[in-house]
């Protein structure tokens, strides 16, 4: 237990040594290294923010060409509420997929057929960017 | 009787109107795949959804059944062979390929920054 103590507490200490001579001898920390990494790669881990899925998913429909935009709220079933059919239904999914770099599976794609459940499973799916 | 067969018509019809729902989303994606610019894709998909309200009416289950069958046989034949594939999913270009983290984050002793 004691061994176990002393390596660990060993390792500990260089770690915070490290972090502390690369943050102040070049001005820049670690974390904002890593983080301007994070966003220079395209591995779409990117984790969107609720308001963010939410407002981009509102445009997408505002602008389906059948849809009266000023009626869209996150409510909003698609059939019921905007007057829509089946089809315009999945043409909105698709239009919702390309918007966000997704591919949902068919089955799970038909499932979705108001704002609030796009927006739930957009926000819950770990690729959406 | 009545109790019985509405259901069983019913369930009946909710499946076709699943198996045309997802027969266009992948009519629609194909006809993407297929179309070398996205303006060409608009009359294509125009095109498509046309022949999908021809038979919009149609209540006879069985020549609905028909229909679903030969829509999916021809959408089966113009099948893009090489379609769009988003690139993490599976059969995309980066799926399951994991590029090595940077070594300042797993070291940080070692780390020499480049900037």
């Amino acid at each position: 237990m004691a061994l176990r103590a002393a390596i660990l507490g060993h390792l500990r200490v260089p770690v915070e040594k490290g972090r502390m001579v690369v943050g102040s001898g070049l001005g820049l920390g670690l974390g904002s290294w890593i983080e301007r990494r994070r966003g220079m790669s395209s591995s779409h881990d990117d984790h969107l923010s609720k308001e963010e899925v939410a407002q981009r998913v509102l445009s997408v429909v505002k602008t389906f060409p059948k849809v009266d935009p000023s009626r869209v709220t996150p409510e909003v079933h698609f059939q019921k509420d905007l007057g829509l059919d089946s089809l315009d239904n999945v043409e909105i999914v698709m239009a919702l997929e390309e918007e966000f770099k997704l591919e949902i599976p068919d089955k799970e794609a038909d499932k979705i057929d108001s704002c609030n459940l796009a927006i739930e499973y957009i926000h819950n799916h770990p690729m959406a960017s | 009787m009545s109790v019985a067969s509405s259901a069983g018509y019913l369930a009946r019809r909710a499946a076709q109107k699943e198996r045309v729902r997802i027969l266009y989303r992948r009519a629609l994606k194909d006809t993407l795949n297929w179309a070398v610019h996205r303006h060409l894709f608009y009359d294509d998909a125009d095109e498509l959804r046309k022949k999908f309200e021809a038979n919009k009416h149609v209540e006879d289950l069985d020549a609905i059944d028909r229909m679903i069958e030969r829509g999916e046989a021809e959408h089966n034949k113009w099948r893009h062979p090489d379609p769009y594939i988003v690139p993490w999913a599976p059969g995309g270009s980066k799926f399951t390929r994991n590029p090595t983290p940077p070594d300042g984050v797993l070291h940080s002793t070692t780390v020499l920054s480049p900037f």
